[in-house]
Formats: structure tokens, C-alpha cells, sequence
């Protein structure tokens, strides 16, 4: 089923930093919404996760750095635990087993605290956890910005094929166009707090219609910078 | 021009770095790219003087590197300034210790390109984002104009358009003034468009150096090739077109 939102707004100390926004996600879609820093791409996320989870739909968040969703005091296993409770879903140990699988992660770990893993390990734990509920939509901000190259382009290769064939529906935060354009079928451009810009990914790289999806383009690429 | 010969380092009983040699010309730029934990930032504290190698030598033209007062962007913008200080006594610190002054035409074209207002630079480092950190951090390096500048990972807190912005205002400014700049990064498209070499670290060791070109190209090593294809996947590196 299509998740909708309409007139999202937020707002911090009486300055306007969500626009009244609007928007459709269509089932099993991947969208990358890109922009500077400060146009308010993570506002957008939270705000999306939860307006829709108030509403009872199942949508998961994955932050930037494991370090805002993994306790140092609590064990992997714990922090699991916690997630199937909160979603009132019952413990599954097979369920655990093939998604930890399928994100690279071998068995047996699950007793240590977050230390005692790398931070590849932790940040694909966390996007484990965000898929037991198997969402309607997975909100990803900026998952592999803390995260050594390889590290990273493992992590979103076992993502992409976990979610291939699958219902649920991808956001991709990014302020990098060249990651999302590798990732997603649509872009989404915000800019000064609102989305301004939606549009095929092919269509956007290569048609920009706005100022902020222009500069966006422009730069999106090292090989243009002689330096 | 720097030169790093044969240098070993251990952090505690750990060998953080084994038999490195790398040489930086005036005026050159070298990149440093590597995994978490290969051995980037324990190379920059070395250079610094900031611990002490276990085996080989660093020198600047045949001196002791602090010779030539290097500057040194640290990787966590707001931990690199006093917290008490507004930014801008943080940044006019390395020409107090040169006893030097900044031409105003000079302070003023460094802020403008690094998008910096004197009104941000009056605040604390806790009252600004950390990318407006960062860019006061590169400022603080290129305020006294050192010959030699360390780059740690700089851009990361930037947003791509901002990151390209900075990089070519550094280039022109190197192209000006001839100082020599050693960047550690992840970021190997970064590391391809803004150097004359790069070398690849692994495990505290050189895995391969040479020109960005051959790098990309041709890497010379299984671990190099996974950290091209690597940057290819993740869209960091393009294929020139």
C-alpha cells in the first residue's frame, strides 16, 4: 500500500526548518532525497518516520552513526531484544539468524557490547534491527558516511540485495549525489526546507530544473575539479 | 621537502606503523588513504612530533620537521578549537606563535572562500555546525601560510558542493604559495582529484604508492584493487567518460 504524507512541517525555536511537505511512496520504491548541509534532510526523516508511525504504519529509521542507536552497555543481544519489543513482535531466532545472515554478519557475536565489534559490523546490526518488523519503509540518513570505503560499499550491496524483490520501500539520506545516484531509481532534492526538486534519477542528473539540483550536479563529481 | 625513511611506530605494544618510507616535494600534494585503523593518523602524529617513532627518521630539507611549524587540520573540528574561545582567537593562535601578522586582503579572501562570516567566527565552537568547525579549522592552517600543511581528513563534516568549493581554494593557494600538503582520507575521489601521488596504508604498511592515475587505472595490489572497486560502487570514484 502507498504511504502517504501531506503539509509535514516542523519547526525549532520559531525558525521554519520543514515546509509544509507532501509526498507518495509507492511499495518496494528506493528514493534518494539529497542536499546541502542544513536544508533539512534528517528533519525530513524523523519527521517522515514519525508522522507515519504515529499513524500506526511499520517504518524503520537507521541513523548516521551506530554509536546514536547502540547502547555501550548493552549487548548486541539486548539491544535486539528491545527492538522486537518495541515492534510487540515475538523473539525468532530463525528470523534473527537470516537476517544477520544476509547483512554478513556471522553468528555467535551477540553477548558482546557494541566495542567489542567493528563499526561495519554495528552499523549493519542497526540496519539488521531496522528490518525485523519488515517494514513498509526503511529510512536510511546517511548510513555509510561513518564507514571505511570498503566497509561501506559492502554494507549497501548486501542492503540493495536484501531489498531486492522485497516490499519494502527505501529513503535514502544522503548530502553525496554520486552514492544515491548508484542506488536509487528517484531523486529527491531539498533545499532551504523543503523538497523542491523529484524526478527520475537519470532525468535529474542529467535534466537538473532547479538552482539547488543544479549546483547539486555540477559538483557531484571529483573528476570536474582540476585541483 | 619532506621526507619519512624507514619509520616504524608502536602505539603501546601495538606496531601502528612498519618501515614507511614516503617523500612530499614543495608545492606536492600526497594523499594517504587506508582502512580504519591502517595507521593514517598514527603517520601524521609522527610527522608532528607528537610521538615518537620507534625506528626510522622524518626530516624536512634534512631539519627536524617542527622546524618549519607545520599545520595540522585535526579530524574533529570542534574538539580542535578551545571550547572557551570565539573561534577567532583559536585561529589568529599560529601567527601570535610567529610573531607575524595576516594581511587583511589575505583574512578577508580566506573567509570568503571558506564561506565563513566574522559573526560565526566570534562564536564558541560548541554555538556552530561542525562543517562551519572544519572550515575554521582549514582557515587556522592557512591563515600563518606554513610550508607544510597535514590534512586530516578535512572535508568529511562538508557537504559535496562545499567540499568542492574548499578543495579548489586550497589548490589555488598552494599553486600561489607553493606549500606542500599531505591529506588523509577515505575518500579516494577526494584523494584522486586533489594529489600528485598517493599511497595506500594497510595494517601500519605501504600497500602502494604512485600517481592517481596509475592507482585508478591499474591498483597493484589485490587490497588497492578492493578499495578502487570499492570507491566505484559507492560512487566516491567515476569512470572518466
Amino acid at each position: 500500500m502507498t504511504l502517504s504524507v501531506s503539509g509535514l512541517c516542523a519547526e525549532h525555536s520559531g525558525r521554519i526548518i520543514l515546509r509544509p511537505t507532501s509526498l507518495d511512496i509507492e511499495p518496494g520504491v528506493r528514493i534518494g532525497l539529497v542536499g546541502a548541509s542544513g536544508s533539512g534532510k534528517s528533519t525530513f526523516g524523523h519527521a517522515l518516520t514519525d508522522d507515519l508511525q504515529a499513524r500506526g504504519r511499520v517504518v524503520s529509521h537507521v541513523p548516521q552513526s551506530p554509536d546514536e542507536a547502540l547502547d555501550p552497555l548493552r549487548s548486541m543481544a539486548f539491544h535486539w531484544r528491545e527492538a522486537e519489543t518495541a515492534l510487540g513482535v515475538p523473539h525468532n531466532a530463525q528470523r534473527q539468524r537470516e537476517l544477520l545472515q544476509s547483512l554478513g554478519i556471522a553468528p555467535g557475536d551477540l553477548g558482546k557490547r557494541p566495542w567489542g565489534w567493528s563499526r561495519g559490523m554495528q552499523q549493519r546490526f542497526v540496519i539488521a534491527m531496522a528490518l525485523i518488523g519488515s517494514p513498509e519503509l526503511i529510512v536510511l540518513d546517511e548510513p555509510t558516511s561513518a564507514l571505511d570505503p570498503v566497509v561501506a560499499a559492502d554494507t549497501m550491496n548486501l542492503l540493495d540485495r536484501f531489498l531486492e524483490g522485497c516490499q519494502t520501500a527505501m529513503i535514502l539520506i544522503t548530502h553525496d549525489l554520486c552514492l544515491a545516484a548508484r542506488r536509487v531509481a528517484q531523486l529527491m532534492v531539498m533545499h532551504d526546507g523543503q523538497i523542491v526538486e523529484r524526478a527520475a534519477t537519470a532525468d535529474l542528473l542529467h535534466r537538473p530544473e532547479t538552482e539547488a539540483a543544479r549546483a547539486l550536479t555540477a559538483h557531484r563529481s571529483w573528476l570536474a575539479l582540476p585541483c | 621537502m619532506l621526507t619519512i625513511d624507514a619509520v616504524s611506530a608502536h602505539r603501546g605494544k601495538l606496531m601502528a606503523l612498519s618501515d614507511i618510507s614516503l617523500t612530499l616535494d614543495r608545492g606536492k600534494t600526497l594523499a594517504v588513504t587506508g582502512e580504519s585503523g591502517a595507521g593514517k593518523s598514527t603517520l601524521i602524529a609522527c610527522i608532528l612530533g607528537l610521538l615518537k617513532p620507534s625506528g626510522g627518521t622524518i626530516t624536512w630539507s634534512g631539519a627536524p620537521v617542527r622546524t618549519c611549524r607545520p599545520a595540522l587540520v585535526m579530524q574533529e573540528p570542534r574538539m580542535a578549537f578551545n571550547p572557551a574561545l570565539p573561534l577567532l582567537q583559536s585561529v589568529l593562535e599560529p601567527l601570535k606563535a610567529r610573531r607575524a601578522m595576516v594581511l587583511p586582503d589575505r583574512l578577508t579572501r580566506l573567509c570568503k572562500g571558506l564561506e565563513l562570516s566574522p559573526e560565526l567566527l566570534d562564536r564558541k565552537p560548541a554555538e556552530v555546525s561542525i562543517g562551519q568547525a572544519q572550515r575554521a579549522g582549514i582557515l587556522r592552517a592557512l591563515v600563518a601560510a606554513p610550508p607544510l600543511i597535514l590534512f586530516d581528513e578535512p572535508l568529511s563534516a562538508l557537504d559535496s558542493v562545499t567540499q568542492k568549493h574548499t578543495a579548489r581554494l586550497i589548490a589555488e593557494l598552494q599553486a600561489e604559495e607553493g606549500f606542500s600538503s599531505l591529506i588523509v582520507t577515505h575518500d579516494l575521489g577526494y584523494a584522486c582529484a586533489c594529489s600528485d601521488r598517493i599511497a595506500v596504508l594497510r595494517s601500519g604498511r605501504i600497500e602502494e604508492a604512485g600517481t592517481p592515475g596509475s592507482f585508478v587505472a591499474a591498483p597493484q595490489t589485490e587490497y588497492g584493487k578492493k578499495l578502487r572497486d570499492a570507491a566505484f560502487a559507492l560512487g566516491a570514484l567515476e569512470a572518466a567518460e
